[in-house]
């Protein structure tokens, strides 16, 4: 269902190039702890969606929009009393529109409410609620904007960099002891910006609101060929720092951060992104294999990882051979739950998992069913050509 | 080199020199205490101008080339140290005793003069300042970043052990102060004009990092003591790591007032209590 809100935002956001967009987004409050986390925990969260009828996901919808589109963003509070923002980070946009209670308005609840701004240079930035930010960012008030180049969607910004895929992780932490619904459920005092927070020792390391297993099931690990070039867009909403350790194969090149290029691009293996920057990595492996991200998450006050997160990557055939045969095998539906059918019939099909792991064979057929399988990515070798399917 | 060659090389060394100058300073090690935001009483030590306590140490400013001549006075009742970070040799002051520091600036930048007794004890408790060697003629503004335990402050000074594995500060400052009262020192609040050149000099003399986001505005990284290769990048977001300095270079397009704050949340409060942290605002008028 998230995926389908994303699609959903992507199609809404990318019907016309700089032009006038409006969206909506909607601020809610869980009534009772309804995300589950990576052990089944559930948890209460405050949040963004893109429809009043959806439940809350953190991150919030990714908004996108190109270099110069006129913007506005209306906010529908449904939260349960408090006044809620939407600070625009990173966009340097007018006072009025920046979001911060007593330097610009707050949206109450019940009302609706618009922020204007121009999508300014291309890049990644970060949205979020100002109000008592320390609780409302932590309860899951946070979301992606990205702003795309006008002079195409897979170039970085204007004679900048091209690339073939891209991916967006946004790092944060959750300490279940704000979640609780003394303290998320806080009552509202337009008279005082003051509120007391407990400690805070998070108990989980997310990427896009997931982590450990999470990771491979819901589409965050990287699945790509050799020569794709992907560029990696990632941002830091947390109260930790984050270190990323890419694997030596993937070539990392750093190439901007918080919206503007780098002067000088960066050939690095590791990157540490601390709370509130943005970083824009490109990845290229000329080699086929497999391994991971490794993720850590350390305390700014002791600096010393507090844990370490695994995203997996899969490097398998080559970006120009699949893309020659594209036309060649054609498979649908994907995402499926059922059967996958191919466009003609395979002498060969194998079918591994994200960790290269041989699943099944099977020869001559036009279809393979993956009703058994558990959710998540896997390869398909097809003949020779490599396809990547998701079960849901 | 034949003579006129000669003569200008010669010229040039003294025209040089008529620009630099000798900077005489005084610094007194004085022990007193801070004031937290919700007004508990710290104890905590300064560098001063004078025989008198301030909580805050004294910015030095100067041009490059200058020579900074310092004596150094020790007012308290146990030995301290005294060194420019990386620039100078470490000189011994034992109580009630004093040293003399000549040191000559060649380059532009911004550097931390501390005491590294125990390190980091004594920089923890206050013992450290800036040098701003800044030949430019734009406004320029000071944050003397840090945060505190006040637990840990008594516990120092009365000679006890802390885990500096386990830091867990409650109070963040700027210039010693917290929101609400950053915003009253000048040296720390920036206001400006659209199109005027600001720079904002900023050591982190405290022990944790601090990720400064700037609401508003860009700014240019224009020197940095432990991330040379970040020096020319523009962003709106700034990590200043323990003990480095940072200077920045604003240029504001549009009018208003917007905050700057740590973007580790919880480093905006003071004692748990949101939003007494590192939050200040900029200003700038049309």
């Amino acid at each position: 269902m998230k995926q389908l809100f994303y699609i959903l935002f992507f199609v809404l956001n990318l019907n016309a190039r700089a032009q006038d967009q409006t969206t909506f987004i909607f601020s809610k409050m869980d009534i009772e702890a309804q995300h589950i986390l990576w052990d089944d925990t559930p948890t209460m969260l405050m949040g963004f969606t893109a429809m009043m009828s959806a439940s809350i996901d953190i991150p919030g919808p990714t908004l996108t929009y190109f270099e110069g589109d006129s913007v506005e963003l209306k906010l529908r509070n449904m939260s349960q009393g408090t006044s809620h923002t939407i600070h625009l980070h990173g966009l340097d946009v007018d006072q009025q529109n920046d979001g911060v209670p007593h330097l610009s308005f707050e949206v109450g609840h019940n009302e609706t409410e618009s922020y204007f701004f121009r999508a300014p240079h291309p890049g990644t930035y970060l949205y979020h609620c100002h109000v008592t930010s320390a609780l409302h960012v932590q309860a899951g008030m946070y979301g992606l904007l990205i702003v795309k180049p006008n002079t195409g969607i897979n170039e970085t910004w204007e004679d900048g960099f091209t690339f073939d895929s891209e991916q967006a992780w946004m790092t944060s932490e959750l300490d279940l002891a704000w979640h609780e619904d003394s303290i998320i459920n806080h009552p509202h005092d337009t008279t005082t910006m003051e509120f007391h927070l407990p400690d805070y020792n998070p108990d989980y390391f997310l990427v896009n609101g997931r982590s450990e297993q999470q990771l491979s099931e819901e589409g965050i690990s990287i699945i790509a060929s050799a020569n794709e070039v992907i560029l990696l867009r990632l941002a830091n909403i947390g109260y930790y720092g984050n270190t990323y350790r890419f694997p030596m194969h993937l070539n990392a090149r750093i190439i901007s951060s918080d919206g503007r290029p780098l002067p000088d691009i960066e050939f690095s293996d590791s990157l540490t992104i601390m709370p509130g920057e943005r970083y824009q990595v490109l990845l290229q492996s000329t080699y086929v294999f497999e391994d991971d991200i490794e993720i850590e998450y350390f305390n700014l006050n002791t600096l010393s990882t507090t844990n370490t997160q695994l995203v997996p990557v899969s490097i398998s055939g080559y970006f120009s051979q699949v893309e020659n045969q594209v036309d060649k095998i054609k498979l649908y539906p994907n995402p499926s739950s059922n059967n996958v059918i191919f466009s003609n019939e395979i002498d060969c099909i194998k079918l591994f998992d994200s960790k290269g792991r041989l699943l099944l064979t099977k020869h001559h057929s036009d279809r393979i069913d993956i009703s058994e399988l558990a959710k998540g990515i896997y390869l398909l070798n097809l003949d020779s050509e490599t396809k990547t399917i998701i079960k849901n | 080199m034949n003579s006129f060659k000669l003569s200008i090389v010669f010229g040039l060394i003294i025209a040089s020199n008529l620009f630099a100058s000798n900077v005489e300073k005084s610094l007194y090690i004085i022990s007193d205490s801070i004031q937290t935001v919700d007004s508990v009483s710290v104890p905590y030590l300064s560098f001063n101008e004078e025989d008198v306590y301030s909580k805050e140490s004294p910015i030095i400013s100067i041009n490059s080339g200058d020579t900074l001549k310092v004596w150094v006075y020790n007012l308290d009742s146990i030995i301290h140290n005294f060194a420019v970070l990386d620039f100078s040799d470490t000189f011994i002051i034992p109580a009630g005793d004093s040293v003399y520091l000549e040191q000559v600036f060649m380059d532009e930048g911004l550097y931390i003069y501390h005491d590294p007794l125990n390190y980091p004890k004594n920089t923890y408790l206050g013992l450290a300042g800036m040098i701003v060697v800044n030949d430019l003629d734009v406004q320029n503004f000071y944050w003397n970043i840090k945060e505190h335990n006040a637990q840990w402050n008594s516990d120092l000074v009365n000679n006890l052990d802390v885990d500096w594995g386990n830091y867990d500060p409650k109070y963040f400052t700027i210039n010693g102060n917290s929101n609400p009262h950053i915003n009253a020192d000048s040296s720390a609040r920036i206001i400006g004009s659209v199109g005027e050149t600001l720079y904002l000099n900023i050591a982190n003399t405290g022990l944790s990092i601090h990720s400064m986001h700037f609401h508003g505005y860009h700014a240019e990284i224009m020197y940095s003591s432990a991330h040379a290769n970040h020096v020319g990048r523009i962003k709106d977001t700034f990590p200043v790591y323990p003990m480095e300095t940072l200077v920045l270079k604003i240029e504001p397009h549009q009018p208003g007032e917007y905050p700057i704050h740590d973007h580790n949340l919880v480093a905006i409060t003071g004692n748990n209590i949101y939003p007494n942290g590192m939050f200040t605002t900029i200003l700038i008028t049309p």
